[in-house]
């Protein structure tokens, strides 16, 4: 380590890891009343609710600057990244709620879990040395092989936590062959030290990037990374997703952005550039076409978020403050539209050990018609059409894409909306413009199911149309990275 | 009207329909005929607050009238700004007045999801207008994208046999030609904050860049193809007759009435003030495309057996028409141009009414189902020849002005052998229009159905009457509506001359 020796706590530091130290707390505090009072079940999502909300006090009150020796990051950008992870997690949480109670698996381990996966994720978005991102990239990783293979006696479930934990721990070694030639080449884990000058040069930096980008484009589903999420999508619990769909992939780019901004503090090399830009044209394409031959609901979002991957990825090509800013605008988007998408997904299928086609929906848009039209909307805000929060993420992606001249790549990027607009619309067809097939529809919705559509909804349509807080928000954020200009 | 009315009227024109849309979540699913009438009457609402605009627009003065600006996203520069001039004018009062009509016909037609429905057609109504009144154009090409949804739903859940792929057809065709120019606007914003070093959207700035050669003409074609697909500019064209046929009888009205006028509308106001100099240069394949679409449109309305496909083709005769004024780019034409967007909406809106009032009593739109019933149902005969003589330019009827005006002014131009083409299309309007009045209400009877087929309702026909009255209005004082476009029509023409030859920004 760089100052060698042992490091110590001081009490600010404790005060800077309160919003992990919660988190923590709260999954064994959680998992201990499923042991000794399980008649406490049926509070156990508020109590999740409240370490999700007293995490982002604590990390609210934390002052601006470094903890740990320079470890554990407090700024503008780790606050709006916890409001966008906290977001996504009470999200999920609300989700979980009534599908739990659906399915008879209301018990502490899934909120534990997902306490703690959350917690890794979070970590991973404060983290200043690529050990504390790695421990929180384990952490989320070891606690969803788990949330995947919940259900053990559904088989789908069982394979999806298999086929998760082994791409994902291939994945996670990618990333720490990764870790292990940039801490050879700095002498350092501290992402701040790969800024030394000469050091982006190297092969061994380069490669040791490489290396990184592949293992986090395994957590974001980026491809050619992506073969794992059709199939753990469809056969993780629903609220899992709703969180493993947008959480890491998120917390995954900030790390990425960390490390480039970092290495790259004289510009990112055209070659680096070339390939980032070959990835997210990959991604885009590949997930939009794919997912036009999808009949499963699960399956279909899955190849919609990887083609979201490749947008994303634009951002990471263009690099730049307004490139990121652009890109945190888009997670919050994205945020919104799939897991609202997700948590319709959950409350309008009825049978939860049985596939999702989406042939299921046909009539759903007057049997069910909050969750429906929930549900549409959240597709057109992926498709982003304008008025949702979906457009504004990409306004503002093209935007900073258009500003360092990417003009083919945003040309690609706006023909591949065309593509998925396709599938969107076919799921819209479905639900509003067929008979029903079911005879019974999906079970009443909760209050949870309510609040956290509706969350959705207002999200969706108050970024849609009044986008300009949270760019100036984004803006703040992007400048805590040393990216020089614009 | 009251100052504060004065300022705000665009406001409010917008946003009480979406207003009206959100209250009508509230109603109850049951509640369908309280849902229909309380869309008519909010649209009848907009309808009598847009009225005034018509007195009180200054014909002398030149450029926007009626102007309201907010900052909306100020890191950006993007404002909500709205204004008319004479051209949006006209056009807000034909969106104005269609609406209700349209949901004046549906009150007795519209069964299911009666409340779905009524919020689509409000949203529609937002949408459309705030296209009209948008002089930001990140502000426009939200509202422009708005449109699409609810049409998508009202062709797709109310419409034909055919809506699922007519609906998918519409949103894939009119998206696929907006998303560039989505890119193009930002190209200029982008631009724009380069050259002067503070962003906006506006379209007074940007209108203040110039570009040169290959980077102008190809902003340009990123608009024009965004316009030409919703006009529908032949060989665009083809989305058209399946979205018209198949959507139900109240989305025909709007489709044809005001959403292709949206396409020649954003022409004027955007493309062309724009990118002048490309503008110019392409005028000419404007205008043959223009000239294909009248004489195509013509003879393809004449083969149809399907009544709403021949309308609808006969709209791709006649906005190649429109076209080819706006090509010419005379003063005289350009009035004419805009006039006959009124006009054909008037008229064809008629026409897809009448053609409704058929269909909701025998349920067929075949032309050879029906034959003789000039004397079942007199009074619909009556419109239906009426709506007829308008499109095909019966003089003392509206019609006849708009033709009259766009042969003229083309004449007046360098493109002479336009105007003569045209005339072909002209007469040719007039073979298709006619066979199929005689082919409809005049031969004998052959189907026994048909005589026992009633007459029009009292609410389609005050729906049909309010479109006769403006035909008979305009073709008797065309100067209404003229002398609201001169100064509009001129500032542009002056715009376009001062703008193509000298650079501005760098």
């Amino acid at each position: 380590m760089s100052g060698g020796g042992f490091i110590t706590f001081s009490p600010a530091d404790l005060a800077a890891a309160a919003p992990e130290i919660v988190l923590a707390l709260a999954g064994c505090f959680i998992l201990l009343l499923e042991a000794f009072l399980p008649s406490a079940r049926r509070w156990f999502a508020t109590f999740a609710l409240l370490a999700v909300a007293g995490s982002l006090y604590f990390l609210a009150r934390v002052p601006a600057g470094a903890a740990f020796g320079g470890r554990l990051d407090s700024s503008p950008l780790t606050l709006l990244s916890g409001l966008f992870l906290g977001g996504s997690a009470a999200l999920a949480i609300l989700v979980a709620k009534p599908y739990l109670e659906r399915t008879g698996e209301e018990k502490g381990e899934f909120y534990a879990l997902l306490l703690w996966g959350h917690l890794g994720v979070s970590l991973m978005t404060r983290g200043l040395d690529l050990l504390i991102v790695f421990i929180g990239l384990e952490t989320l990783s070891l606690a969803f092989y788990v949330l995947a293979a919940i259900f053990r006696t559904i088989p789908a479930s069982s394979e999806a936590g298999l086929k998760y934990f082994l791409t994902g721990s291939f994945g996670s070694a990618f990333t720490l062959y990764g870790i292990v030639l940039l801490f050879g080449a700095a002498g350092t884990s501290r992402i701040e030290a790969l800024s030394r000058p000469g050091l982006a040069g190297l092969p061994t930096v380069v490669f040791g990037l490489l290396l990184l980008l592949v293992g986090f484009g395994f957590k974001m589903s980026l491809a050619p990374f992506h073969a794992w999420a059709p199939d753990v999508y469809q056969g993780m619990p629903t609220p899992a997703v709703a969180y493993l769909s947008v959480a890491p992939k998120g917390a995954s780019v900030i790390v990425l952005y960390r490390v480039f901004a970092a290495v790259f503090s004289d510009g990112m090399p055209d070659r680096f550039r070339a390939g980032l830009v070959a990835l997210a044209i990959l991604s885009m394409t590949l997930g939009n076409v794919v997912a036009l031959a999808q009949r499963d609901i699960k399956r279909l979002l899955a190849y919609s978020g990887i083609a979201h991957m490749g947008y994303v990825t634009i951002a990471l090509a263009v690099f730049g403050r307004d490139a990121l800013a652009a890109v945190l605008v888009y997670f919050f988007a994205y945020l919104v539209s799939n897991t609202g998408a997700f948590a319709a997904v959950s409350a309008l299928y009825r049978d939860e050990t049985k596939p999702h086609p989406v042939a299921l929906l046909a009539g759903e848009g007057l049997r069910s018609p909050f969750a429906s039209a929930v549900l549409a909307l959240c597709l057109f805000s992926l498709a982003g059409i304008p008025a949702t929060a979906g457009f504004i993420g990409k306004f503002f992606l093209f935007k900073a894409a258009l500003s360092k001249g990417f003009v083919a790549l945003a040309v690609i990027g706006v023909l591949n909306s065309l593509v998925s607009i396709g599938y969107y619309l076919k799921v819209v067809y479905v639900l509003y413009m067929r008979d029903a097939v079911e005879p019974e529809g999906p079970p009443p919705l909760t209050p949870a199911d309510r609040l956290a559509l509706g969350l959705c909804a207002v999200g969706i349509f108050a970024l849609g149309i009044f986008p300009a807080g949270l760019w100036q928000l984004a803006q703040r954020a992007a400048e805590t990275l040393p990216l020089g200009g614009p | 009207m009251s100052a504060l009315l004065r300022h705000q009227v665009l406001t409010v024109l917008v946003f009480l329909p979406a207003a009206g849309a959100v209250l009508l979540l509230l109603f109850p699913r049951r509640a369908a005929a309280a849902a229909k009438f309380f869309a008519l009457g909010v649209s009848i609402v907009n309808a009598a607050i847009s009225l005034p605009l018509w007195w009180n627009f200054d014909t002398a003065l030149r450029g926007f009238q009626f102007r309201e600006t907010h900052p909306w996203i100020p890191a950006l520069g993007i404002t909500y700004a709205v204004g008319i001039d004479g051209i949006s004018l006209v056009l807000v009062l034909l969106t104005t007045i269609l609406t209700p009509v349209s949901l004046l016909f549906s009150l007795t037609h519209v069964e299911k999801q009666a409340k779905g429905f009524s919020i689509a057609f409000l949203i529609l109504e937002t949408g459309m207008i705030g296209s009209l009144v948008s002089l930001d154009l990140a502000l426009f090409y939200f509202l422009w994208e708005v449109m699409l949804v609810p049409m998508y739903f009202i062709i797709g859940i109310w419409g034909g046999a055919r809506r699922i792929y007519a609906a998918m057809k519409f949103f894939l065709f009119t998206m696929a030609g907006s998303l560039l120019m989505f890119l193009a606007i930002l190209y200029l914003a982008i631009r724009h904050a380069a050259a002067t070093g503070t962003w906006s959207f506006a379209l007074e700035d940007l209108g203040r860049l110039s570009f040169t050669g290959p980077v102008q003409t190809l902003l340009f074609l990123a608009f024009a193809l965004a316009f030409a697909v919703k006009v529908p500019v032949f060989p665009l064209h083809t989305w058209l007759p399946d979205a018209h046929t198949e959507a139900p009888t109240a989305g025909s009205i709007i489709l044809a009435g005001v959403m292709l006028k949206l396409g020649v509308y954003g022409y004027l106001r955007f493309a062309l003030p724009l990118f002048p100099d490309a503008a110019m240069r392409f005028a000419p394949w404007l205008g043959a495309l223009g000239v294909i679409g009248v004489i195509y449109g013509a003879i393809v309305a004449y083969a149809q057996k399907d009544m709403k496909r021949l309308v609808a083709y006969s709209s791709v005769s006649h906005l190649g028409l429109v076209v080819i004024g706006i090509g010419a780019f005379t003063t005289i034409s350009l009035q004419g141009s805009i006039l006959q967007m009124v006009n054909h909406g008037l008229s064809t809106g008629a026409l897809f009414l009448l053609v409704g009032v058929l269909y909701e009593r025998r349920h067929t739109r075949e032309i050879a189902a029906y034959g003789g019933i000039a004397g079942i149902v007199p009074v619909t005969t009556a419109l239906f020849l009426v709506a007829t003589f308008s499109s095909i330019g019966l003089p003392g009827l509206n019609g006849f002005v708009g033709e009259f005006l766009i042969l003229l002014g083309t004449w007046t131009s360098a493109h002479r052998i336009w105007a003569v083409l045209a005339a072909t299309g002209v007469i040719l309007s007039a073979v298709y229009m006619l066979t199929l009045v005689q082919r409809v209400f005049w031969n004998p009877v052959t189907h026994d159905e048909n005589r026992k087929l009633t007459d029009i309702r009292p609410s389609e026909l005050v729906a049909a009457a309010v479109l006769v009255v403006l035909m008979v209005w305009i073709g008797v004082r065309p100067n209404e509506v003229l002398d609201r476009l001169r100064a509009s029509v001129e500032s542009l023409q002056e715009t376009v001359a001062a703008r193509s030859i000298a650079g501005r920004l760098p």
